[in-house]
């Protein structure tokens, strides 16, 4: 089969990746402000689209570092091997998003090409330096700090706004609300910035792969303009989706700390795309809504909620690299195998589509990851409700 | 397999995190603070006491510089992450 062929699948899958990136991840960055008020539904939806838009546009070093940075020698790799890694990523997304299993689109794509790497040039060939020093020391670290950024956030601003009567009203922290249509559309910018970079990396992986383009130093226009308005695209069109559903398990999230998690998050991607580090945008949300949870006053963490979202967490490099790697094992017999995993690919896409259309939407179906984190944190009053549930109980 | 881990860049995006989410929250908070603080004089003010509206004016004032402050300090943030923006700045 002509690499051009293949690469033309490539970057069809890669932008459809993206797109699903975006469909997913709007309620990641707009959960708060629409639970908390702030927002209505729809002007989120379009504030996320175009943020994203405006993100990706910023910056490519985490392109770059996927491009050049993962694989020892780009230029000697397959496109074969590209595609049996995004195809491996995107049937183990797609799965785990069907069965509901916390999963990181991020991760799954890392994941995929780790896995077909290996498996079809050997260990040697991964650049295991660059892989731990730009994402697995920053895909533990990220969280941790913007959850004790949100933490810190959360505390200081009770501690500025605090009254007498310590109640919404008289402190004015109803007011965050305002500050919250700035802070969700800065989570939106980080979003853009990062995550549409990972499908700029893989473009540009497979171009140099295919040896239509010498230097993967260097992400092209087009391709920053594609993977820019994917994610745009997605945002929007998942938008439409979630507004039926979204903020429901929210309802503890406070707009002075819906503030303070946004602004922890956003600071925290944004740092970590300037220095190129491929971070998950959803765990850096969930550790900043963990961490501005456990800042109000009263704040529990429910250990085996949290045990369930970290487990997510672990779970899905290795095993979207196993995925990858059985991708690339059907893919090296040759036409008929990238045509079986194309088909496979494909039909799953078409089949979970089919399937997720005639379910219907409800809050339990669609949800984010950020709603998940809200309720690793136990409040004050959800304490005081479930003891008084218990006596009536008895 | 793996290499130690390079803490500097790690250090570097946890200390920017850090400040710069203290630094907006703080100037933010204390701009809700302070337009709290106008409110409760605006009744006095509307009601002709001199002092009550040169408070609450203060407060106001002071109040939406801290919001357009931390507004910069956003704006500042991001531009720093794009190459060329900022003089010195990779």
């Amino acid at each position: 089969m002509s690499p051009v062929v293949i690469v033309g699948l490539v970057v069809a899958l890669a932008i459809f990746f993206d797109f699903t990136n975006g469909f997913h991840d709007t309620a990641n960055a707009m959960a708060t402000p629409i639970a908390t008020g702030a927002l209505k539904p729809r002007t989120a939806v379009a504030i996320a689209s175009v943020m994203n838009l405006v993100g990706a546009l910023l910056s490519t070093s985490v392109a770059t570092m996927i491009s050049v940075g993962m694989v020892n020698d780009p230029g000697s790799l397959k496109p074969e091997i590209v595609f049996a890694g995004l195809t491996g990523a995107i049937l183990w997304n797609l799965t785990t998003w069907f069965l509901g299993l916390p999963s990181s689109s991020s991760h799954a794509l890392f994941g995929g090409l780790i896995g077909a790497v290996a498996a079809a040039a050997g260990l040697g060939a991964i650049n295991f330096d660059a892989i731990a020093q730009k994402i697995f020391y920053p895909a533990l670290f990220a969280p941790i700090v913007a959850g004790l950024a949100a933490w810190l956030a959360t505390r200081i601003a009770y501690v500025i706004t605090k009254r007498a009567t310590d109640d919404e009203v008289s402190t004015g922290r109803g007011r965050f609300r305002y500050g919250q249509v700035f802070s969700s559309s800065l989570v939106a910018l980080a979003h853009g910035t990062n995550d549409a970079q990972k499908t700029m990396g893989v473009i540009t992986l497979v171009l140099v792969a295919g040896g239509l383009q010498a230097d993967g130093g260097k992400v092209q226009l087009w391709v920053v303009l594609a993977a820019a308005l994917a994610i745009a695209l997605g945002t929007f069109s998942g938008g439409w989706r979630i507004i039926r559903t979204m903020g429901k398990g929210l309802s503890e999230v406070k707009p002075a700390q819906g503030l303070a998690a946004e602004v922890a998050t956003a600071a925290t991607i944004l740092a970590s795309s300037k220095l190129g580090f491929a971070l998950s945008t959803t765990q850096v949300a969930s550790g900043s809504i963990i961490g501005s949870g456990l800042g109000r006053a009263g704040g529990k963490v429910r250990w085996n909620k949290a045990g369930q979202v970290v487990l997510g967490w672990l779970f899905t490099l290795p095993a979207a690299a196993i995925v990858g790697a059985i991708s690339v094992v059907i893919v090296s017999t040759g036409p008929a195998g990238i045509i079986i995993d194309a088909i496979v690919t494909i039909g799953v896409i078409v089949a979970i589509f089919q399937i997720s259309r005639r379910n219907a939407v409800t809050h339990h179906t669609v949800s984010s990851e950020i709603e998940e984190a809200s309720e690793v944190v136990e409040t004050k009053r959800q304490r005081k409700a479930a003891a008084k549930s218990g006596k009536a109980n008895k | 397999m793996f290499t130690p881990i390079a803490w500097n860049n790690l250090f570097s995006v946890g200390f920017a995190a850090l400040v710069a989410t203290a630094l907006v929250v703080i100037l933010f908070s204390l701009g809700v603070r302070l337009s709290v603080n106008a409110d409760h004089h605006k009744a006095q003010a509307v009601a002709g006491d001199a002092k009550a509206l040169r408070t609450e004016a203060f407060n106001r004032a002071v109040a939406y510089a801290l919001f357009a402050l931390s507004f910069g300090a956003v704006v500042f943030g991001v531009l720093l992450i794009i190459p060329g923006v900022i003089p010195g700045i990779k």
